[in-house]
């Protein structure tokens, strides 16, 4: 006899599994068809593909190695930049929770957290490449800091927060000062947090279009790291080859896309096994 | 005569305006067992918290009256210095996750700079793994971190966490709530050890009045943040005066 309660239960596992599989469908399809264009073009382009300038309309696959360079160089300055300040920001918020600038602090890295990304590269068009009368790596990387920013912020500070505050009180009972606390007790026991989260910022820049579109002037025949020359990225390389009439171009597109996956996917399967976990 | 090694007068806390404990005086000479009683509620965690100052780090906290630890005004003195004074162990084993069971250990006095070298510190190490009765079960394995221990041997790392410092005055919240019957009388055994042999004074707080009779020298019994009855223990456990210490020492309240 089967009873109605176990009928709805299967009932019941057998959609949540079905919409399970609806939802991520769509990730598979997209990393299928990446994988899918892509390897072709990695594959006859060979490893000239990293280092060359791209083609010319038409004829040849060449290479992204400019566009590479310089996606690596942004995320790196807007890292140095961005990091500091998101840590900095992030403890205070998290060690002076009643203080109005922390305050401050949480509503706007929250608030941030959405803003939409034409937004930051315009204004950092208008504050620097307007005044400086020309577009660079540093400017574009201003731009990705300030997405960065919040973002960094906000998983810094869940991850100090997730520090049960009874290690804290065990800290202060042995006479520890503040700062050793702080980062003797609450950063150490964190610092898996506080590291994913600074390679999801990283990884989050490397993927950015939009804050790079007017800031930093799409140089991509000449490998450059100069902060204040022009550059480019791989996300503006293929946002520009895609809507291009040329075969050839819309291939480079797909190695893009696929050299960017994998820099995604690297950083972060290299989170997931960076720290060991700390057991609470 | 031994010299009075806790004396509290008049003590009042306050936290958000509402007075959790109310005029409390208790005095206790030196390398004696003080058991602070009561029923959940009753302020006994606040009174060990006022005693090292760790109330400081709860927002909108009034303390008025007086502590004393032997000489040390605890409310007109550096709040981190008093701390140096009182060693404390807690309800929930909390020993620091990130750190191996030799640096739990080792951290106290590594960052108050009680030890001159490495030597010194291992025998420091030596010592309060020993006193916590931890000693003969983690020196093979001083590498590995706390969560390897069972729930009793991380609350007796904790001791040992806290002795390292070479406290005047421990404190000891409930340190047996969390852990089973055989780690529960290693810490009761280890505690006795302690105030007969190293000039340590010991203050804590139980739940359970069998316990509070079986080893300490003094009670005080508290309820609703007032001092309902102070004194020896013995004389407490066989003629108990106040109506609610009777109810709670037969286990009613």
């Amino acid at each position: 006899m089967v009873e109605l309660r176990e009928v709805k239960e299967k009932l019941f596992m057998i959609t949540s599994l079905l919409l399970a599989i609806l939802a991520i469908l769509p990730i598979f399809h997209i990393l299928f068809s990446i994988f899918y264009n892509g390897l072709p073009v990695l594959i006859s382009a060979g490893a000239s593909f990293l280092i060359d300038p791209p083609p010319p309309p038409g004829r040849g696959l060449g290479g992204i190695g400019p566009s590479l360079v310089g996606t690596l160089m942004l995320a790196l300055i807007s890292s140095l930049i961005g990091v500091p300040l998101s840590l900095a920001s992030a403890l205070f918020a998290v060690e002076f929770p009643d203080n109005i600038i922390s305050r401050g602090v949480r509503v706007l890295s929250k608030a941030l957290l959405q803003i939409p990304s034409i937004l930051v590269g315009m204004l950092i068009y208008v504050l620097m490449v307007v005044p400086m009368g020309r577009f660079s790596m540093l400017a574009g990387s201003l731009a990705l800091a300030i997405m960065m920013i919040p973002y960094v912020t906000t998983y810094v500070e869940e991850a100090l927060e997730s520090v049960p505050k009874t290690y804290r009180e065990a800290g202060y009972a042995l006479g520890l000062s503040r700062t050793k606390v702080v980062f003797k007790i609450s950063v150490s026991i964190a610092k898996r947090g506080i590291l994913t989260g600074i390679l999801m910022g990283f990884a989050k820049v490397t993927g950015e279009t939009a804050p790079l579109l007017f800031t930093v002037g799409k140089q991509r025949q000449l490998i450059s790291i100069d902060p204040l020359g022009y550059t480019d990225s791989i996300s503006l390389l293929i946002f520009d080859f895609i809507q291009t009439p040329y075969d050839n171009w819309h291939k480079v597109a797909w190695g893009s896309a696929l050299i960017l996956t994998s820099i995604f996917l690297s950083i972060f399967l290299f989170t997931r096994n960076l720290t060991k976990r700390v057991v609470l | 005569m031994r010299r009075v090694a806790l004396s509290i007068s008049d003590l009042t806390v306050k936290i958000g305006g509402k007075e959790i404990l109310k005029r409390i005086n208790i005095e206790i000479p030196e390398r004696r067992i003080l058991a602070v009683m009561g029923p959940s509620g009753s302020g006994k965690s606040t009174l060990l918290r006022a005693i090292n100052r760790l109330l400081d780090l709860v927002p909108g906290c009034e303390v008025s009256g007086r502590i004393r630890i032997y000489d040390t005004e605890v409310y007109s003195s550096d709040p981190y210095k008093v701390r140096k004074l009182t060693g404390m162990v807690f309800q929930v084993p909390n020993p620091f996750p990130n750190m191996s069971i030799y640096d739990n250990v080792a951290i106290g006095p590594k960052m108050n700079g009680l030890v001159k070298n490495k030597k010194e510190l291992d025998d420091l190490v030596k010592w309060a793994l020993e006193r916590a009765m931890l000693w003969d079960e983690v020196k093979d394995r001083l590498k590995d971190p706390p969560s390897k221990l069972s729930g009793g041997q991380q609350q007796r790392l904790c001791l040992a966490r806290a002795l390292a410092l070479r406290p005047k005055l421990l404190l000891l919240d409930e340190p047996t709530a969390n852990v089973d019957p055989i780690n529960a009388s290693k810490i009761e055994e280890a505690l006795r050890g302690l105030v007969e042999s190293h000039e340590i004074t010991v203050v804590f707080v139980t739940h359970a009045p069998y316990q509070a009779v079986r080893i300490s020298d003094y009670v005080a019994f508290l309820y609703m943040g007032e001092l309902i009855e102070f004194g020896v223990t013995k004389e407490i456990a066989l003629n108990p005066k106040h109506e609610l210490t009777i109810r709670f020492l037969k286990g009613e309240a």
